[in-house]
């Protein structure tokens, strides 16, 4: 069988062997191991058991190692990135947004074609460029890796230093790329709820500017949930591949070396569980928002 | 149909759109006519050559007439590039610490300085605190500076067949100049070469093809699916619309980008050619079509015309092509660029994993990313082999969405301000 | 001729505003406007939609925002010039207080994520601040019941509300702070029969339990008019045409557009029933360049050559009638005996 993963593995693991008949015996011993001697059906109904189980057997590319101990260690770093970055992105991109829409004249001329080409950018140019700028020519911030390499991680103020540092770059490529297109939908939200009827009549009736500002800001923000809700799939699969160009020691390198070394099941499990992922942001968010708004709330009670 | 072409080319963001596109793809269509060459042929040897004019050195010695220059400066420019200020204050350095007076070296004034160092430098010394790569590279920069103000000529010199003596053969002076257009070999690189020594901007425009390419199809799959998906969807309602909006559902919320790993991993390198991949990003990228003309044909089934034209008996197909499909072509126009667009980012994004299509065949846009990113171009500084792309990737998405959005405005008047 | 008049509590003199279209032209939407409404009195205002009645009721609130802008003219309400004042004494002073304003369309007048109390509180803050959040439940909560409105509307968020509900606590809403005058801008056209009458109920209430002291109510129903308010305008391609009593207007008007007006409405009236129904031919001009004489003229059944000379004024005659027209009352009188026959 070309490329088969296992056999790479005998033939690492079998170096130095000089009978066939060891090589041969490791093979075996290998495909055994990973379950490759069985026909393809019965493997795959063994694995979708295994995986019921939380077991998704060895890495094959990083073989001892378990394929839920390598995820394990690389999904709290994709984690603790993307969560406060997407949402940081989202917040910034509603400000702005908002505010161009109640600007609009110069503000807004400037602020919304550089939103819409920052918006068209790949998660991943940004993330060059940043690093190209800060990491190699400022020489601010480290090029690539979670933390000093040099180091051993531990709960030292030093190590957590070296965290906070290398986080920079990639954090802030996530919230730039967030941003662009946030902005965008927010403004012409805002514009829309600026021009509404309830809108001149708070005007009339006397209300401060500031306050009906509250209320519009609030009235187009609130589908903007729904709105994270639906690109959230979108903006964690660009956030991987910057992970990537910063060699974060996230799950988007895990997918990386799972591909370089043709991993089956570390890139089915890596997958699944971004997917979880997803589906779980997409599901809190749309729950939060159907407590939130009241528009919804009137409509399921019909 | 004149008439809608001069109401979409009023608006603003649709001209600049489509004059960025029009740019992109003219010189994708006219750059291979006047250059010909093979766009993976390896030209040079050495990897990233900045972008420059390349000069034959041995052309312009021996077969171009020479001329003389007299140009003011010149000597000092000789000296500052082989010479920097860095170089200088590093020989003052040394200087220092051998025990000279500080105030006694004039680092602007190279004849003194020269004088100073040539009697003062000995290779053999070592200083204090000096490690032994800052004792190479003083030996390297010792020799460097030989010849340094030298006036005369440099004597070329070929070595005899019988005797093995030297002999003179040309004479170069450092006022001699030669005609760059008479030099029978010379390049442009404009953005250099890459990492495998191919020119980069051949490279480029090649690879913007190919990647229009796979955003087309990408864009055509995606919406021939959306669109047969949302119109029965749409129109037939009940069972069917229950199955595909389930289904669009489920594509909605599990991200596309992650379904394209999969299926393009167990494709296999070998098998993945950029059209293979280009139909697995359409086959996976139809939800949002699917959703926007199940809604239209939704609004539009029970409007009076195609009320009518089902009492007349028409067939399904008839009533969906003739009198459904005119209204939401326009929707359909939109998504098909918005696909187009995110083809060519998911081709990008799976390339820089590793899963784009494979390597020996056609660059694309995302091919040339990856393997500026696998050389590190990024961090040794060689951004002709990777800003030009995320450029040209940029600009791509900016005026199909330019284009999307004028669109928008046109057949949407409710958005106008 | 009007109603004998009282102490005016809205008196406007000449009043004109333009919108400014993005393209930098003006529309002159109310060109030279003056009215006056009494203390206890109620002014009808009427026209087919794009006569300027509701830039008008807009306008005479005077508080202006892009693209409606003030130009010149005069608005007094009980005594005190507001033309003039800075917007944000405006704001602070006179609106919802002195002057209020019911909109067109109620269903999307209410902040939809907001509930009617707390807009309420922010409408009651930005007159009189500090006054305690209790207090201004108290006063909502009497207002509200005062008017037939159960209290537990307070608590609702708009989109709970039916349809009529929303517009009866729009009206509550608008007269919080009890002002003098009040602006009801179609404030039933969208609603089915029932809502309509209570609307309409509730406004006159407004005036009987003395919530209010004037009101301008806008309609393109004129028959309306004639069962809700003392005196009646007509309007024109953003001028008056003809003002007068409601018997007057309904029953016995002068100039050929009130006439055209009537007679092209269903009137469930006595004595009115047996007008044929005409529809009347053309459309209102383009107000970027009007006319330069009537602007009428153009789909005037009595039009003459010198209709279109220069523009027309609003001129009173002996008898106390006030219109827009050049022919002479007697004469308009004549030709409309003749048509009848």
């Amino acid at each position: 069988m070309p490329g088969d993963p296992v056999a790479a593995i005998a033939a690492r693991m079998a170096q130095g062997m000089s009978n066939a008949t060891g090589v041969q015996a490791v093979y075996e011993q290998y495909t055994e191991l990973f379950g490759t001697d069985k026909p393809i059906p019965e493997q795959f109904v063994i694995y979708l058991r295994n995986v019921l189980r939380g077991d998704f057997g060895y890495s094959i590319s990083q073989y001892p190692r378990t394929v839920g101990d390598v995820i394990s260690s690389s999904i709290g770093w994709t984690l603790m990135l993307q969560l406060p970055a997407i949402l940081v992105g989202w917040i910034l991109g509603n400000l702005l947004g908002a505010l161009a829409a109640y600007i609009r004249k110069g503000f807004d001329r400037v602020l919304m074609p550089a939103s819409l080409f920052l918006s068209n950018l790949p998660a991943f140019g940004m993330a060059v460029i940043l690093l190209v700028i800060f990491a190699v020519n400022l020489k601010w911030f480290p090029t690539s890796g979670g933390y000093d390499y040099a180091m051993v991680p531990s709960a030292s103020w030093e190590f957590m230093w070296s965290v906070i540092v290398h986080y920079q770059l990639p954090f802030w490529s996530i919230v730039l790329i967030t941003i662009g297109g946030q902005a965008i939908g927010m403004r012409s939200m805002a514009i829309y709820e600026l021009n509404a009827d309830y809108v001149k009549y708070a005007r009339f009736l006397g209300v401060k500017d500031s306050k009906i500002i509250r209320y519009v800001f609030r009235n187009a923000m609130l589908p903007q949930i729904t709105g994270l809700a639906l690109s959230i799939g979108t903006m964690v699969s660009g956030a991987l591949v910057a992970e990537i160009i910063f060699s974060y020691p996230g799950l988007g390198n895990t997918i990386l070396t799972a591909v370089r070394g043709g991993d089956y099941p570390l890139i089915s499990a890596t997958t699944l569980i971004i997917t979880w992922m997803v589906l779980l942001a997409f599901f809190s968010l749309e729950i939060l928002y159907g407590l939130i708004d009241p528009r919804i709330k009137a409509a399921q009670s019909e | 149909m004149r008439y809608m072409l001069g109401q979409i080319f009023s608006s603003v963001r649709f001209r600049i759109g489509f004059s960025i596109f029009a740019f992109i793809l003219l010189t994708v269509l006219i750059y291979p006519l006047i250059i010909t060459e093979p766009p993976l042929k390896t030209i040079s040897r050495g990897t990233f050559l900045s972008p420059g004019i390349y000069v034959n050195v041995y052309d312009s010695i021996g077969f171009s007439p020479q001329y003389t220059l007299l140009l003011d400066g010149a000597a000092e420019r000789r000296i500052a590039a082989k010479l920097n200020a860095d170089d200088r204050a590093s020989m003052k350095e040394w200087l220092v610490k051998a025990g000279l007076p500080e105030e006694s070296i004039d680092t602007q004034d190279t004849a003194a300085l020269l004088e100073v160092w040539h009697a003062n430098f000995d290779p053999t010394i070592r200083l204090p605190g000096m490690t032994n790569a800052d004792r190479n590279y003083y030996i390297r920069l010792n020799t460097a500076l030989d010849g340094l103000l030298a006036t005369e000529g440099a004597t070329i010199a070929v070595p005899d067949a019988t005797t093995g003596a030297l002999k003179e053969q040309a004479v170069v002076d450092q006022t001699s100049y030669v005609n760059i257009y008479e030099v029978p070999n010379s390049r442009v690189f404009p953005l250099g070469t890459d990492n495998f020594g191919r020119d980069v901007l051949t490279e480029l425009v090649a690879a913007t093809g190919v990647s229009l390419i796979i955003g087309f199809v990408a864009g055509t799959v995606a919406t021939v699916i959306g669109l047969l998906l949302g119109l029965i969807s749409g129109f037939l309602g009940g069972f069917v619309d229950d199955a595909i909006i389930f289904v669009t559902n489920l594509f909605t919320v599990i991200p596309s980008f992650i379904i394209l790993i999969l299926i393009t991993f167990s494709i296999g390198q070998d098998k993945r050619g950029a059209i293979t991949i280009a139909v697995v990003i359409g086959l996976t990228s139809w939800v949002w079509t699917t959703r926007a003309v199940r809604a239209q044909v939704i609004s539009l089934r029970n409007r009076d015309h195609v009320n009518l034209s089902r009492l007349s008996g028409h067939s399904t197909a008839y009533i969906l092509m003739a009198d459904i499909f005119p209204y939401i072509a326009s929707y359909v126009v939109m998504a098909f660029i918005l696909q187009v667009s995110s083809g060519i980012l998911a081709e990008a994004g799976l390339s820089i994993l590793g899963l784009g299509p494979r390597t020996t065949e056609v660059p694309t846009l995302g091919l040339m990313m990856n393997w500026g990113m696998i050389y590190q171009a990024h961090i040794l500084g060689k951004w002709w082999a990777y800003f030009p792309v995320i450029l040209v990737i940029a600009l791509i998405t900016f005026s199909l969405n330019l284009m999307q959005t004028g669109l928008d405005r046109v057949f949407n008047p409710t958005l106008r301000e | 001729m009007t109603t004998p008049m009282t102490r005016a509590m809205l008196e406007v003199n000449e009043l004109t505003t333009r919108y400014i279209t993005r393209f930098r032209e003006s529309i002159y939407a109310v060109d030279h406007v003056s009215l006056s409404v009494g203390d206890g009195k109620s002014l009808g205002i009427a026209g087919e939609s794009g006569c300027g009645k509701s830039t008008l009721a807009l306008s005479l609130i005077g508080y202006y925002f892009p693209p409606l802008h003030y130009t010149s003219g005069e608005i007094i309400i009980d005594g005190r010039t507001i033309t003039g004042m800075d917007p944000d004494e405006v704001r602070k002073t006179i609106l919802g207080r002195e002057i209020s304003y019911i909109p067109q369309a109620a269903m999307n007048a209410l902040n939809p994520t907001q509930r009617i109390i707390h807009f309420i509180e922010d409408v009651v803050l930005a007159h009189h601040p500090g006054t305690p959040k209790k207090e201004i439940y108290e006063r909502a909560r009497e207002r509200f019941e005062l008017l037939g409105l159960p209290a537990s509307v307070l608590q609702k968020y708009p989109v709970e509300l039916s349809g009529g509900m929303k517009q009866r606590t729009v009206i509550a809403t608008s007269v919080i702070l009890s002002p003098k005058v009040l602006i009801a801008d179609e404030p039933s056209s969208a609603l089915d029969v029932t809502s309509q009458k209570m609307v309409i109920k509730m406004i006159l209430d407004l005036m009987d339990k003395g919530i209010i002291k004037s009101l301008v109510f806008i309609t393109h129903e004129l028959p309306l008019l004639y069962n809700v308010t003392d005196d009646i305008m007509v309007m024109y391609a953003g001028q008056v045409v003809e003002i007068g009593s409601a018997d007057e207007i309904v029953f016995d008007s002068v100039h050929p557009y009130t006439r055209a007006l009537m007679g092209s409405i269903i009137v469930p009236e006595k004595g009115l029933r047996d007008v044929k129904l005409t529809a009347i031919p053309g459309t209102p001009p383009n107000l970027k360049n009007p006319p330069s004489g009537c602007r009428f003229a153009d789909r005037c059944k009595y039009v003459r050559p010198e209709c279109r000379v220069a523009p027309v004024d609003l001129h009173e005659t002996a008898s106390g009638r006030v219109y827009r027209c050049i022919i002479p009352e007697q004469e308009l009188r004549t030709l409309y005996e003749h048509e009848k026959r």
